[in-house]
């Protein structure tokens, strides 16, 4: 079986094919993905939450921490749901531009991102709500989107009940 | 005679009964039915978010298998579930349609560790609303009697919070408080302008903002603001059986601790009208043991302590120990939560707050009090919130990517404020906690058969405690104001009680007004169990004194010959 069904059109075939645990295992390739599903996981993250003066999501290791977060945390529901939302990238960047998504230049990627993003946090799609809750932990909640890219402390050891946020000039991670 | 007093229970109520036998000099066994837990390198507090296993998540499927109940908690996480019960090793029954959440951790300090540190006086406008209304029989203290008390377990645990002079939430011991930020003060200066018999004031906590001297020989240090206090604290900056009572109590040289010892049953003597043994199983090698001593105190949660009682059926007490009356097990009762409102303000955006504080404000009880108006139900409540400015997590639900998200998550969000209802609950003889007839756990001892509802009552309360929280807010300038819901199932505040309770009469309660069975002298109980009334304040606070209270009586008693 396998899981999330392929619904590719065109020239993309498994792209975004889920694997099997046991499939994974017994192939010793990366868990929960393979080699195409990852490369694509991969720029839909960038594309989400991209490099600026600051690393973007493949600098902090989101891409990563969803593959070892589906495998450790997720049940095989979760990992269908995430990877139906990749196969919805997919088919959305071939039906609106005729390619493979990781063949599209960068304009194109945030063009469908973008689409798909609107359209289901409209919808309130709980596959999708549970892919964005993923990359938004995986960076805001790494080292580097927690202290680079806003302010975490450990100890911040005093309150300071209402101090001008110019001070503090950026949204604390936790 | 192996001690001179068991303490069955490590968590608020046992610590502090073990600290105040053992500092009279008392050679006192705790029980505790969980693991040992080291203070300090038993927690995870010094992890940051990225190194927390799966940044807080519990796997899912392990959720679904062990963790049905005590997931709902928000205090559950990847760095706290070591201080939860898997739900699968340690199951309870309730009628299908009838659910209580019973959260719960079995091990040294109990939820001691996990508790939201809220500390709150209780007033007489609690300790008489039996009598005055007729529900429940009457409380056989009053405020006068406990005042004292609550006087000492302040000092000793290190409240912080503002004078007050309000006679429904009476002043204490206080440290100096934790600040209300920005947008709580204007919501402070707004409601009481608007509504001059409410009160906003800073959320009284057991944190230490300024350590006395007693707290610094313990080991204990002033609260570094790091938040995540669930999952134990190092500093020993906020109270627990494990930073604060426990290492008092060991101080003295009197002090014995046993864990993984699970209670089986208490033995009585009907010749001598006392304890003769109290019955332990070994929690890993099912071995029965007994222990002795001149005086038992039942510290083990309001339902783990009818559970025992139930259990120790005699001859003498066929219903269950101290049972003559029939209330054990009856009047389980709740704090009502779930209830409130949230909303966000569009003012302030050139503010912040710094640091993790771990608490908020308080707005005392005023209904049926210092507003007598039209409310078609008894009792009241009270709320506690708090306010601060949303983070990344907003864009969970809100469209957006790329440079422009990453752009705009990089600063705060609006200010939020939420004000969080909590409820008395009337206590009713049919909300129960009996012994399943035929399922038992993996110790061979009858499952827990919770039984109870919230009434009438409860319910008006909520729908008119969700009516106030949205018209203060909206009042105070807030927007998108919705309700919180419209309550959980009883159980969900972690705040049971009332299960042998206190009273006058021997046929209508367990305990006298000093946590003394009445029906057998050498038998305290002072854990949630013996309350009377919930009140509308988390209860902790009354526990450590009733504690502290009664365990100096029995030393009294023993000391003087009389029991």
């Amino acid at each position: 079986m396998l899981l999330g069904a392929v619904l590719l059109v065109g020239g993309g075939a498994a792209l975004t094919r889920f694997v099997r645990r046991s499939d994974v295992i017994a192939g010793g390739s990366r868990r929960g993905f393979n080699a195409e599903q990852f490369a694509l996981l991969e720029q839909v993250c960038e594309v989400i939450i991209p490099t600026t003066d600051t690393p973007g999501a493949i600098g902090a290791g989101v891409p990563a921490f969803m593959r070892q977060i589906l495998e450790d945390w997720g049940t095989e529901n979760s990992r269908t749901e995430i990877g139906s939302v990749l196969e919805a990238v997919e088919k959305r960047a071939w039906s609106k531009f005729g390619a493979a998504f990781l063949e599209l230049a960068p304009e194109r990627r945030l063009e469908v991102i973008a689409a798909l993003d609107a359209e289901r946090i409209a919808a309130k799609d709980p596959a999708y709500s549970k892919f964005k809750h993923l990359v938004l932990v995986g960076y805001y909640q790494s080292e580097i989107g927690a202290t680079r890219e806003l302010r975490y402390e450990l100890v911040p050891g005093a309150w300071r009940p209402c101090v001008p946020l110019s001070e503090i000039g950026r949204a604390s991670a936790v | 005679m192996d001690f001179d007093a068991i303490v069955v229970g490590s968590g608020i109520s046992g610590g502090w009964v073990a600290k105040e036998l053992c500092e009279r000099g008392l050679k006192t066994l705790v029980i505790e039915r969980g693991r040992h837990v080291n203070h300090r390198t038993d927690y995870l507090d010094f992890s940051a978010p990225w190194e927390v296993p799966n940044r807080g998540m519990v796997p899912e499927a392990e959720v679904a298998e062990h963790y049905a109940v005590q997931s709902q908690y928000y205090a559950f996480n990847s760095a706290t579930k070591q201080f939860w019960v898997r739900d699968s090793e340690h199951p309870y029954s309730t009628p299908t349609d009838r659910p209580y959440n019973w959260f719960r951790g079995y091990h040294l300090g109990g939820r001691s560790i996990t508790w939201s540190r809220h500390a709150y006086r209780m007033s007489d406008c609690d300790f008489s609303a039996n009598q005055q209304d007729g529900n429940g029989v009457d409380w056989p203290i009053r405020y006068a009697d406990i005042s004292p008390w609550y006087d000492r377990v302040e000092r000793f645990a290190g409240i912080s919070g503002v004078t007050e002079g309000l006679a429904q939430l009476p002043d204490g011991q206080f440290l100096p408080p934790i600040e209300l930020n920005c947008l709580e003060s204007a919501f402070k200066k707004k409601i009481e302008q608007e509504f001059p018999s409410r009160r906003v004031t800073s959320g009284r906590c057991a944190h230490l903002t300024e350590p006395t001297a007693e707290h610094i020989a313990l080991g204990r240090g002033p609260c570094q603001m790091r938040g995540n206090c669930e999952r134990g604290c190092g500093y020993g900056a906020y109270f627990s059986s494990l930073s604060a009572t426990l290492p008092a109590a060991h101080k003295t040289g009197n002090l014995t601790v046993v864990t993984d010892a699970i209670v089986e049953r208490l033995d009585y003597d009907h010749a001598k009208r006392r304890i003769s043994g109290v019955r332990v199983i070994d929690a890993n090698t099912k071995q029965g043991r007994s222990y002795q001593a001149r005086v038992v105190f039942v510290c083990a949660s309001s339902i783990g302590t009818a559970q025992i009682l139930l259990a120790s059926q005699s001859e003498y007490f066929p219903r269950g120990l101290a049972n003559r009356s029939d209330a054990v097990g009856r009047n389980l009762m709740d704090l009502v939560v779930g209830i409130g409102a949230e909303g966000t303000h569009p003012g302030f955006l050139d503010r912040y707050h710094y640091g993790r504080r771990p608490t908020g404000f308080c707005l005392p009880r005023y209904v049926n009090l210092t507003e007598k108006g039209d409310a078609d139900f008894l009792r009241g409540y009270g709320f506690q919130g708090y306010s601060r400015r949303s983070s990344w997590e907003r864009a969970e639900h809100e469209a957006g990517v790329g440079a422009e998200l990453k752009e705009r998550l990089r600063m705060p969000g609006p200010w939020g404020m939420r004000l969080i209802g909590f409820g008395e609950m009337l206590p009713r003889s049919d909300n129960r906690v009996t012994l399943h007839a035929t399922r038992k756990d993996g110790w061979g001892l009858p499952l827990v058969h919770i039984d109870c509802t919230h009434g009438e009552n409860e319910r008006r309360l909520a729908e008119r405690a969700n009516r106030d929280a949205i018209q203060m807010l909206v009042s105070a300038g807030f927007e998108n104001v919705r309700p919180l819901g419209e309550g959980k199932p009883p159980g969900h505040s972690m705040h049971e009680m009332g299960t042998a309770r206190m009273g006058r009469d021997p046929a209508t309660s367990v305990l006298n007004g000093h946590n003394q069975a009445h029906d057998v002298q050498n038998l305290f109980i002072t854990d949630g169990s013996c309350m009377t009334s919930t009140g509308s304040v988390n209860p902790s606070l009354t526990y450590m004194a009733l504690s502290a209270r009664a365990a100096n009586y029995a030393a009294d008693r023993l000391a003087s010959g009389e029991m």
